[in-house]
């Protein structure tokens, strides 16, 4: 039986390595993460244009003057917006390819790499790509549309402010959809084999061994899937700052660009701050639940 | 032993490296990414580095537009380590950092390159903060004059109209001809550009001078008058799906011969030049209605940020070269724009580009030369004027009128008792 003092020693040997290799990342966490948002906190009590010395301290006005705004709820409505589109659309389309390339059709690893593209091209470049498809009169859009004698659902893609959200959607959907694909596919083709044949020997049409085999096998590609998804809704900012600038006339605004328009476009840094702060806040309120809930089903998962 | 001698000789890298950015080139930031301006700010940095070889000043492309500019500037501020100059928008843009005590009064300099009478009244007033100047000019665009195709023209046999009568007439015979009157783009400025027009003809120079002061609200007669007269003619004209279109795509309408008109600044020009689309025999100008005589105009300045000595004699030489004519010519040339300084020989422009600059000088002798209004209010003002007014002409409906109005009353009221508007 080894002896108190050596029992005390050897855990504040175990407990000085742990505290040395936790020093950097809790540092680095701290610096970089709960800084930042005590700092925008903070500074969301002030009024500040970025630049004069003193911050003048306004308490909760900034917070009031927002709950007052149209702006900020149509903003807030348009993350929601992207949330539901987001959770949906990209997912759904790149679980759909993933279960397509799965039955091991011709052409495989071109149609990969061909669903995988997009995703590898950076937001701006996506934004000046599909800026050019979505030009009224003579993009690539209107222009197929045109050919195939459907002109007339050809619309003013970012200038309407009806239609600008879905053609931003759109645009999403392009873009994303290769990064579930690739997660979904992967998930299937860790699926062990046994288990299809099994289902299949015992009668199950693709269809039924698809849906009660193979996706809840998927649960743990989903949940990333759905979590990355989320997260991309609230954080939404490239896409709609390099397409449309948040317009026409606050149409397509987001609150990261409305944040971002109210800090560097009209020099109010501490409303940006409030508006980064709600932000904060909504995601947490939306994403935190859903992430538990996610969290806690894999844990499920992984017990039984 | 051994990593520690590693890490000795990583922090000496770093502190070598720091050292070696403190004492690294002065900087001039702009924005000219690409094209005939980019073609001009290196000229210009060229000229001014050849006069002056023992303060070399080194450009850097800060990409996107002034509100980049602007969060670049604040990192920058923080760090302290502004560049030596960079390119500034006029009036409330660079009060801004004045008020913040980030620039470096100008006026010593401005003594020496007689800015007083090199540069027109109406340019002078928007580098000017509290009597002193801290900016320098250099890239100045007309906004109010509208382009014109003049095979289209010619085809429709019109003329260039005097009046709104006479552009709304144009207007429905080029429609009736198949082709899309004026052209006008999506974003808070083109919309805001085209609106000067009817306000000036509403309000007239003083009106416009009392909005950017503050003194006359958005909710008076005049100002209404001024929207339904934009309502009533300009934005009637314009075309077909104009707000999902950036300023290039719709100068391409024009090129193609799809769109007669298009009211946009002065570098719309260089555009068509580089399209193949040559001045006065494919395109043409006329001011717009109710602005003959007059100027209004966009400009970018050089500003000086407070630091050391040996920076501010770097910029300090380089504003002065900038401010000379030739280096003036050197930048307005390869850019499209037009010299502030009125001693530049007018013969370095094309054709168009000489009508932009008699337009300038008549305008300045009748002391009607017009800031762009934008700059001219405070910015939360400026920048929420451009949406409203980019909504009305996207849906030119009585409750988006009223909501304008009401909008920007609300906002002027709050400015003012903040005591930002300014008499320019």
């Amino acid at each position: 039986m080894p002896s108190f003092q050596f029992m005390r020693r050897k855990f504040q040997t175990a407990g000085m390595t742990h505290a040395i290799f936790l020093s950097l990342p809790v540092t680095l966490f701290a610096v970089f993460y709960v800084y930042p948002i005590i700092s925008t906190f903070n500074l969301s009590l002030h009024s500040w244009d970025g630049f004069s010395p003193t911050p003048k301290y306004v308490g909760l006005q900034n917070y009031i003057v927002l709950a007052h705004q149209s702006r900020f709820y149509h903003a807030v409505l348009n993350n929601i917006s992207w949330l539901v589109f987001l959770l949906l659309g990209p997912t759904s389309l790149g679980l759909l390819l993933a279960a397509l390339l799965d039955r091991g059709m011709k052409g495989q690893s071109v149609f990969r790499v061909v669903f995988f593209l997009p995703f590898t091209i950076p937001a701006v470049a996506v934004a000046a790509i599909w800026r050019w498809m979505y030009e009224p009169t003579s993009g690539l859009l209107t222009t197929i549309l045109q050919s195939i004698g459907l002109g007339s659902l050809a619309q003013n893609w970012l200038g309407d402010p009806s239609i600008v959200n879905f053609a931003l959607m759109g645009s999403m959907l392009w873009w994303t959809t290769g990064f579930a694909f690739l997660v979904f596919f992967a998930g299937l083709r860790n699926i062990p084999v046994e288990y299809i044949e099994a289902a299949r020997i015992e009668g199950a049409t693709p269809w039924q061994v698809f849906w009660k085999v193979s996706f809840p096998l998927l649960w743990p590609s989903t949940i990333v899937v759905l979590g990355m998804a989320a997260v991309d809704a609230m954080r939404l900012f490239d896409i709609v700052w390099a397409m449309t600038n948040g317009g026409p006339a606050y149409a397509s605004e987001v609150l990261a660009t409305q944040m971002y328009d109210t800090a560097f476009g009209r020099f109010e840094m501490g409303r940006a701050s409030a508006i980064s702060v709600y932000l904060l806040v909504i995601a947490g309120l939306i994403i935190m639940p859903y992430i538990h809930q996610l969290a806690k089903r894999v844990q499920e998962a992984e017990a039984e | 032993m051994r990593n520690l001698k590693w890490i000795g000789v990583a922090l000496g890298v770093l502190a070598s490296a720091s050292a070696a950015r403190a004492d690294g080139p002065k900087e001039l930031w702009h924005y000219y990414a690409a094209g005939s301006e980019k073609a001009g700010i290196e000229a210009l940095i060229a000229f001014a580095n050849k006069q002056n070889p023992d303060n070399q000043i080194v450009g850097k492309v800060i990409p996107g537009n002034a509100v980049e500019m602007r969060r670049q500037l604040q990192t920058a501020f923080m760090g302290n380590t502004p560049p030596a100059a960079y390119q500034s928008s006029m009036a409330f843009e660079l009060k801004t950092f004045v008020d913040s005590g980030k620039l470096h009064d100008l006026s010593e300099t401005w003594a020496k390159i007689k800015g007083d009478e090199i540069f027109p009244e109406g340019v002078q007033r928007v580098v000017k903060v509290g009597g002193k100047p801290y900016g320098i000019p250099y890239d100045l665009s007309l906004i109010n004059n509208i382009f014109y195709s003049k095979a289209i023209f010619e085809k429709a046999g019109l003329q260039p109209p005097k009046d709104y009568e006479g552009l709304v007439a144009v207007c429905d015979k080029l429609r009736a001809a198949g082709v899309e009157p004026l052209g006008n783009a999506g974003g808070p400025f083109w919309s805001l550009y085209n609106f000067y027009a009817p306000l000036v003809s509403t309000v007239g120079t003083e009106g416009y001078y009392k909005i950017a002061s503050g003194e006359l609200g958005f909710d008076t007669p005049e100002f209404r008058k001024a929207l339904e007269l934009y309502r009533d003619t300009m934005v009637k004209c314009y075309a077909k799906n104009w707000s999902g279109k950036t300023w290039t795509q719709t100068a391409d309408d024009v090129v193609n011969g799809n769109t007669g008109m298009f009211m946009m600044g002065a570098w719309a020009a260089a555009y068509f030049k580089q399209a193949g689309f040559a001045p006065v025999e494919k395109f043409d100008v006329f001011p717009a209605p109710g602005t003959e005589g007059k100027a209004i105009f966009q400009m970018d300045a050089f500003a000086v940020p407070e630091g050391p000595a040996d920076t501010l004699e770097t910029a300090e030489k380089f504003v002065i070269s900038a401010a000379s004519a030739e280096g003036q010519s050197t930048f307005a040339v390869p850019k499209g724009s037009l010299a502030p300084n009125v001693t530049v020989d007018p013969s370095i422009y094309d054709a168009v580009g000489a009508k932009f600059a008699k337009q300038l000088a008549d305008a300045s002798k009748a002391n009607a030369v017009l800031p762009n209004l934008f700059f001219l209010l405070p910015t939360k003002v400026g920048t929420e004027l451009g949406v409203q007014l980019e909504k009305f002409a996207i849906d030119p409906s009585d409750t988006n009128e009223s909501e304008l109005i009401s909008t920007l009353e609300s906002l002027r009221q709050e400015a003012q008792a903040e005591g930002a508007y300014l008499k320019w």
